[in-house]
């Protein structure tokens, strides 16, 4: 089915269906008891459809941590033999990832996805996914999906497409996934009228004109100002008050840094998320540190999202979530680093 | 623009002048509504005149400056043997919790008193930005300013303008505050400041009296909601060890990820190192994104240090802090019947 | 689908010590499998991610070559957790192996060159591999000449003793071993040359015509060496790197190891100089 009205009220029904077709199912949630929980609506498995929030900007930690958890087992280790950690069976349905973090995780895809080495943890996952996004009707002050080639209604990441339009959401499928659980699932939705499809136009336009009044000006050839950049004294005074607390690093979508280590006690060899902030991260054995400097470190970040990612798959590594200037406890903004630099 | 701000931009611009600082820390206003930020300004910077005139005292600077004193006045380790560099002559913002802040640095030996040119702030509270967006029911704040009398002007985003009180949305360290004048500065710059609040463990307390089951169980909601970022230990001004015990690979005393555990034992030990340090300023509780419940659990430590051996941080650079001295008499009970 | 986290089982054979400080071994790995020794193909310059259970991975050049069958061989410096653990092991011990990883060098742009091998140290284990591929049967008449310097702190320091006797001896190759200093004990009678790397190849002075130069060592010598080299006429697309960086994936996924938008662990650990002058300078 291509597309079809859901009452918001059976919108659990759609969810426990699709837990009763054998999908773990994660949505926002409010007061969950997971990582991120204290911020307002948080992503966490969804039992029978109960307790999906819908009134949200985006939740503080993005979808990624579904597909990419803070901590899991790659291998478990028996006495001095090492054996793959199991790996995640059953599919996942994901609900309510706003339009910037589905595209996020396309550009994990790309790391996690590539050809030369595949991850199966995060890609059996992923493949067996089915993610609904939740278009924005509201986009915040700190949101930037347009200046960074998204869109408020854009359904790259997602199978299908979500529209709050009051009493009734608006599904529309984007993919063959989609459409399938959309005809699955038939009865549970009415067909959409003009008057309906009129006002699923009416949320994108007035979302896309919100977006527009912000739009980061003076990105043309950022790349290639920020790759002319990289001794430019401005980055000493860009990044003077950054705490390198790691914060920015762990709530972006798209940041995929990680580490690995064993635990000896439990038996099992681990990643778990790290960041290009901490000081130890480039830390050699012989105590040299390339990136010694937080300086360094920032710049390491934003040449990373906004120059090395493009050159090595193609896209800028920024969907304009706004996290990392929300989240920032010495209020350092993106928006303004990059204008500073590509303005020369 | 307030006298109080003025009044720091003349003195920074003064300082500056005659060469008596190299550097000076304060804040300026953010690019997000609520919010100042820290404003380190270097003498050599070629904006150094726009910066000092953009400096700003208002409700919205929460920031405890002396976090960034460790890194500004660390020993160059290259540089071991041969001659340092001249420290830099620091002139700096201080409010009553940063002030405490900045002596517990100089008496643990992170910043030298003599470098530093303290100017007091008068402190009537600072805005808790979750406090305001609560306010508005959802809605975001698009920007937001200081009026006459206490009030705080707030425009949200769906156009609607809301007179509120700043004592309404303080933050819960500033209405908790019992020190909120900053004594033994350089310069005291003179203003309405809050009065001290009495009473200030009741929330402690309350807390203690619940079950135990109760305890934990809040403990173990809060702590899930952690991701060990690590923001509250960088936010920290007295969490400057280069090498934390959390990274520590040799004994390894905790694993990196998110396992309850882990996280369990990264809180309970920062919170017991932060024993006679602390200053209850929140820069732990600001920082983190996930808005785990640092304070309840901190301010324990600080009620009890206070009960247990009469002492709060920050007050006297001579005071030995009491967890890291020894007296002869000192009992041993706690050795022999733990 | 195969999994790139998961290390091949492999036992520990043989240890050697390879100096007398006794922080420096050699250990001969054998693959338990046959479907991973089959799978394992490498060329000289690449490295592997060597897994102890437990306490973690560490990466290593592989400093066998592919034409010594059987059996992978890594030296490795006692240094942290992991090398602590295979230092204290014995043969007969169970570990990981996962790779190969990285690039090689480049051995089809080094086909009918003359090859001049620079290297000090610790870093000398990759270059083992190569000396002993370029000069396993057949594939010596692949290569002009092959000129190599190889110095150390003292002769104490110095790796694979007894190749590089047998190398010496060679006629196949030029080899000249230097030392910083003449160390007390371990054996006497030094009669290499006395004097550092840099030095003592400015005093070689090795053709640069239709040459190509693989240097491997700590930062302080390569930041010496390349001068000479480039003096010698030696042009950058010429000089050939094999670098370092903290490591942890060695896949290209954990972000950690980069230089500006290469990673060390997938386009390198071997570079160009000319490439990495087009690298931001932070390594």
């Amino acid at each position: 089915m291509e597309r079809g009205l859901l009452k918001k009220e059976d919108l659990g029904r759609l969810l426990a269906a699709a837990q009763e077709g054998g999908r773990k199912v994660f949505a926002p949630v409010e007061g969950g008891t997971g990582p991120a929980s204290g911020t307002g609506p948080a992503f966490a498995e969804v039992q029978a459809g109960r307790g999906v929030v819908l009134e949200y900007g985006n939740p503080a930690l993005s979808a990624k941590g579904i597909f990419f958890p803070q901590r899991e087992a790659l291998c478990r280790f028996h006495g001095e033999r090492t054996a793959e950690a199991s790996l995640p069976q059953t599919p996942l349905l994901v609900f309510g990832a706003r339009p910037c973090d589905a595209r996020a995780l396309t550009f994990l895809d790309k790391v996690f996805g590539d050809r030369l080495f595949r991850d199966p943890y995060y890609l059996a996952r992923r493949e067996k996914a089915l993610v609904i996004g939740l278009a924005c009707g509201h986009p915040g002050e700190t949101c930037l999906c347009t200046s960074f080639g998204g869109s408020p209604a854009g359904r790259q990441g997602s199978d299908i497409l979500a529209f709050d339009l009051g009493e009734e959401l608006l599904f529309e499928a984007a993919t063959d996934k989609g459409r399938e659980l959309l005809g699955e699932q038939a009865s549970l939705f009415r067909e959409a009228g003009e008057a309906e499809l009129e006002a699923r136009r009416g949320i994108e336009e007035k979302a896309e004109s919100a977006l527009g009044e912000h739009l980061l000006r003076g990105l043309e050839e950022l790349k290639e100002k920020l790759d002319r950049s990289f001794e430019d004294p401005q980055w000493e005074r860009l990044t003077r008050t950054c705490l390198g607390c790691g914060a920015c690093t762990y709530l972006c979508p798209t940041c995929h840094c990680f580490d690995i280590t064993d635990e000896e006690r439990e038996g099992l060899r681990l990643r778990s998320w790290d960041s290009c902030q901490y000081p130890l991260f480039t830390l050699h054995a012989s105590g040299h540190n390339p990136r010694v400097n937080k300086k360094q470190r920032m710049r390491q970040r934003i040449m990373h999202k906004f120059s090395y990612t493009v050159e090595r798959s193609g896209e800028v590594f920024c969907v304009g979530c706004g996290r990392c200037i929300r989240a920032c406890p010495v209020n350092l903004d993106m928006r303004e680093i990059l204008a500073a630099l590509a303005r020369k | 623009m307030n006298d109080v701000s003025r009044r720091i931009r003349e003195k920074a611009r003064e300082l500056f002048a005659t060469g008596r600082i190299d550097a000076f820390l304060g804040y300026e206003p953010g690019s997000l509504p609520l919010r100042a930020r820290p404003c380190l300004i270097q003498a050599g910077d070629e904006d150094r005149e726009r910066r000092v005139g953009g400096l700003v005292w208002d409700s919205f600077c929460a920031n405890n400056l002396a976090v960034f004193l460790p890194k500004l006045f660390e020993q160059d380790p290259g540089a071991r043997g041969k001659a340092q560099a001249p420290k830099p002559r620091l002139g700096m913002v201080v409010k009553g919790c940063d002030l405490r802040s900045v002596t517990a640095l100089v008496r643990e030996k992170q910043a030298p008193r003599g470098n530093l040119l303290l100017i007091g702030v008068p402190c009537a509270g600072m805005v808790d930005t979750g406090a305001v967006e609560e306010r508005l029911a959802g809605d975001e704040v698009l920007s937001a300013s200081e009026g006459e009398g206490g009030k705080l002007l707030v425009r949200a985003r769906d156009g609607r303008e809301l007179t509120l009180f700043r004592e309404e949305v303080l933050q819960a360290c500033c209405r908790e505050c019992r020190f909120p004048g900053p004594e033994a500065v350089d310069l005291l710059i003179e203003g309405p400041s809050r009065k001290p609040a009495e009473g200030v463990y009741e929330r402690i307390r309350a807390f203690e009296a619940r079950t135990a089951e109760e305890r934990w169980e809040a403990f173990r909601r809060e702590i899930g909601k952690c991701i060990r970022c690590g923001a509250c230990r960088q936010a920290c001004p007295t969490c400057y060890c280069k090498e934390c015990f959390a990274e520590q690979t040799d004994p390894r005393w905790i694993g990196a990820g998110t396992e309850l555990s882990d996280a369990m034992i990264f809180h309970l030990v920062r919170i017991f190192h932060q024993a006679g340090r602390c200053v209850e300023c929140d820069a732990c509780l600001r920082a983190c994104p996930m808005g785990v419940d640092l304070r309840t659990f901190r301010g324990k430590i600080v009620k009890e240090v206070e009960e247990l051996f009469h002492y709060l941080p920050g007050f006297s650079l001579e005071e030995a802090p009491p967890l890291s001295t020894f007296k002869e008499g000192d009992g041993e009970g706690f050795i022999t019947e733990p | 689908m195969d999994n790139p986290y998961l290390p091949y089982p492999a036992l520990i054979q043989e240890i050697t010590v390879e100096n007398e400080a006794r922080d420096l071994k050699s250990f001969k790995l054998v693959l338990e499998r046959e479907e991973h020794r089959a799978r394992f193909h490498y060329l000289p310059g690449q490295f592997a991610e060597v897994s102890v259970s437990g306490k973690g991975e560490a990466p290593f050049g592989i400093a066998s070559s592919p034409t010594e069958e059987g059996y992978l061989l890594f030296t490795v410096k006692r240094a942290g957790t992991v090398t602590r653990e295979l230092h204290d092991s014995e043969p007969g011990r169970w570990v990981g192996v996962r790779g190969p990883l990285g690039n090689a060098f480049p051995w089809e742009r080094m086909e009918g060159r003359n090859i001049v091998i620079v290297s000090g140290g610790f870093a000398f284990t990759t270059l083992r591999s190569a000396l002993t591929y370029m000069l396993s049967g057949e594939n010596r008449t692949r290569f002009g000449a092959i000129t190599v310097l190889y110095g150390a702190r003292d002769q104490g320091e110095l790796l694979y003793k007894q190749a590089l006797k047998a190398w010496q001896a060679d006629s196949r190759l030029s080899l000249t071993l230097t030392v910083d200093r003449v160390g007390e004990g371990g054996g006497s009678g030094w009669t290499g040359r006395v004097g550092l790397v840099p030095n003592v190849l400015k005093d070689l002075a090795p053709a640069a015509e239709n040459s190509l130069a693989l240097v491997c060592g700590p930062p302080v010598m390569i930041r010496f060496t390349i001068p000479v080299l480039a003096e010698l006429g030696f042009p950058q697309e010429e000089i050939y790197l094999s670098l370092e960086n903290r490591m942890k994936c060695g896949i290209g996924k954990c972000g950690r190891c980069n230089i500006g938008p290469k990673y060390v662990c997938l386009d390198g650990p071997v570079f160009s100089y000319a490439e990495l002058r087009r690298l931001p300078a932070e390594y």
